[in-house]
């Protein structure tokens, strides 16, 4: 590929990301504007944010890795990444949004009554969020590598300085603005080339190498316990999500979380449809990148193989500023309620605390990445997911739902998911793919449901610290608002 | 998926006045306008109470029934396309059939069931309102 396409889609996405972010700098004023954008924006907008937020580098470079590799199998990933957001719905969106807090600690210690839960959460959401960002990374770093033939770690240094840019200048406000913009941008950056190359095939000019049917990799295909234990992950991971979570108090109340949560679900359809495509043109036009590396870069070097000349060369720049649109707004997104946790915790909610707090949460990931090697993107991301599944999520389905749960149970729980789940990833990374059973590989079919044990089993025994303020707060998480509330 | 019925009276019978809740917490502490204060006090007496948790099981129900009927249906697919021969390996629109089916055809399921919960949960809480007296 030409170099100096990547190099340029790349400038492009980051100039528009600071100018849209300098844009809505003029509307914040407050720590609350920094925090939440006042809380007034639109569903559509809203919609748009969330599903560009979300859309990370697992989405847009991944799964299509994956269904190259694994077929049919892989197809779970965009399944089950759509269908966590149906799981929020359900479960989690309307009353997350009464409850008026800003972060999942803010929730949790409401709920509770207690500053240790509080302590606790924070330090899981955190966790989470460095986690989830090493693979955004990964990600830039494979990008840069493939497309621009410049050293891996530019593609990290450059999302992380353009992320600490925007968010340090502009908080949530103009975030919301950018995080939409980016939704646009990485849809049309993977639809247009799947239709000049549907255009191209189907002129017949170029004949497939493969069915799509064929596999190209000696992967066994996965048993039915790991699509189970990866679809528990995928749908319970997506509950608890810092990014995902901190966008709903964005809506102005719980019914418009609601209608809000029901667009995001349409955008992320319409767009799983395009890295599926990816993929099974992959396995019958370009079966030789089946290999785990070069298999996530399919999304950006098949419209260049299959569209040849200055199109393929336009094509492969949409692609790549849609990578990057996906590695930026991700990693800001994390960045950005990452540093609503960690500035609320330690510098005291300041502004000044919160611009300190999101380099702290940007320049850690960064560290880790550059010490630690890429596997495979979606299957790194879904470990994330399994993570968050076995800490947060317990706590928040029961805080919700279940007058029962006590600051013990809270605590207990979160701490014997993220072991269990964290010593499987830790197994899994020592032993290597290859070595590693498939309970280890995908834990989330058993660190999930013990996490719910215990958290219910340790609140049941400590009944009496059912905290006095529960029945006002499971009052005000499941009752819809007033047109008095309105005007808070 | 049918509307839930869960209507008020039911209720009131169904979960009569139990667990710690019983001594309803002191409105003051809320703080606010006096408006708001009464109508949380009206919210945490025995009878709002028993509105609020008919609400809550409500809506709880609704989102399992969904949850599930969805969950349903997705394992329906992959256990259809190993116990229906021939059916995995037939195609539509010159594309493998256990393709499109996965790739393609939950996503639409998935819509529905957001688009039926969304329109029920709202329903449940307009019945909360009028119940609730709350205008």
């Amino acid at each position: 590929m030409n170099p100096v396409v990547g190099v340029a889609a790349f400038a492009a996405v980051s100039l528009a990301t600071a100018v849209i972010g300098f844009y809505g700098l003029r509307v914040s004023r407050t720590t609350g504007d920094f925090y939440v954008a006042s809380r007034t924006v639109k569903p559509w907008w809203n919609a748009s944010a969330i599903g560009g937020e979300y859309l990370s580098a697992a989405s847009f470079l991944g799964v299509a890795g994956l269904i190259l590799l694994s077929g049919t199998d892989a197809l779970w990933y965009p399944v089950g990444y759509t269908a966590g957001y149906l799981m929020l719905l359900l479960f989690v969106a309307a009353p997350l949004r009464r409850s008026g807090a800003y972060t999942i600690p803010d929730f949790t210690e409401a709920r509770l009554d207690s500053r240790a839960v509080r302590r606790v959460t924070s330090l899981v959401v955190v966790l989470v969020g460095w986690l989830y960002i090493v693979p955004q990374l990964h990600g830039a770093a494979l990008a840069i590598r493939i497309t621009t033939g410049l050293p891996a770690w530019v593609g990290p240094v450059a999302v992380v300085a353009v992320v600490c840019i925007t968010v340090v200048a502009g908080g949530m406000r103009s975030i919301t603005f950018v995080q939409a913009f980016q939704y646009w941008l990485k849809l049309t950056a993977v639809a247009v080339p799947v239709v000049f190359m549907l255009l191209v095939l189907g002129g017949g000019t170029s004949p497939a190498e493969a069915a799509p049917a064929v596999n190209p990799t000696a992967l066994a295909p996965s048993g039915p316990y790991q699509v189970i234990s990866l679809l528990v992950a995928l749908l319970f991971g997506t509950l608890g999500l810092p990014h995902v979570l901190v966008r709903f108090y964005t809506n102005p109340d719980g019914q418009s979380a609601r209608r809000t949560t029901l667009i995001v679900l349409g955008l992320l359809s319409v767009f799983y449809l395009f890295p599926t495509a990816y993929g099974m043109i992959g396995r019958a036009y370009a079966p030789d990148l089946a290999q785990s590396g070069p298999a996530d870069a399919l999304v950006l070097l098949l419209p260049g193989r299959l569209v040849g000349g200055a199109a393929g060369d336009l094509l492969s720049a949409l692609v790549v500023a849609g990578a990057f649109a996906a590695f930026l707004s991700t990693t800001s997104g994390l960045v950005v309620s990452l540093a609503g946790v960690i500035s609320q915790d330690v510098f005291g909610g300041s502004v000044r605390g919160f611009r300190l707090a999101a380099l702290i949460s940007a320049l850690v990931p960064l560290g880790i990445a550059s010490m630690t090697e890429s596997l495979a993107l979606a299957g790194s991301v879904g470990l994330v997911f399994a993570f968050t599944a076995s800490t947060i999520c317990p706590v928040l389905l029961l805080g919700i739902w279940w007058r029962g749960l006590t600051d013990a149970g809270a605590i207990a729980g979160m701490a014997t998911g993220g072991v269990l789940c964290g010593s499987a990833m830790v197994a899994g990374s020592v032993l290597g793919a290859a070595q590693t059973p498939s309970w280890l590989g995908q834990p989330a079919a058993w660190t999930v449901p013990a996490a719910f044990a215990v958290t219910i089993l340790v609140s049941r025994a400590t009944r009496g610290r059912v905290p006095r303020t529960m029945t006002r707060l499971m009052t005000r998480l499941h009752t819809p608002e007033r047109p008095l509330a309105t005007e808070r | 998926m049918t509307r839930v019925r869960v209507t008020a009276p039911r209720s009131v019978t169904a979960g009569s006045v139990t667990a710690g809740s019983a001594t309803p917490d002191s409105p003051a502490l809320t703080g606010g306008r006096s408006a708001a204060a009464s109508r949380e006090a009206e919210e945490e007496s025995d009878a709002g109470q028993l509105f609020v948790r008919s609400l809550i099981r409500s809506q709880l129900r609704l989102g399992l029934v969904v949850a599930l009927g969805f969950l349903l249906i997705m394992f329906a697919f992959p256990l259809m396309l190993g116990l229906v021969p021939g059916l995995a390996d037939s195609t539509i629109a010159g594309l493998p059939f256990d393709w499109v089916l996965l790739g393609a055809g939950i996503y639409p399921v998935i819509g529905l069931s957001a688009w039926l919960y969304v329109r029920t949960a709202a329903r449940n809480e307009a019945r909360y309102r009028d119940l609730a007296g709350d205008k």
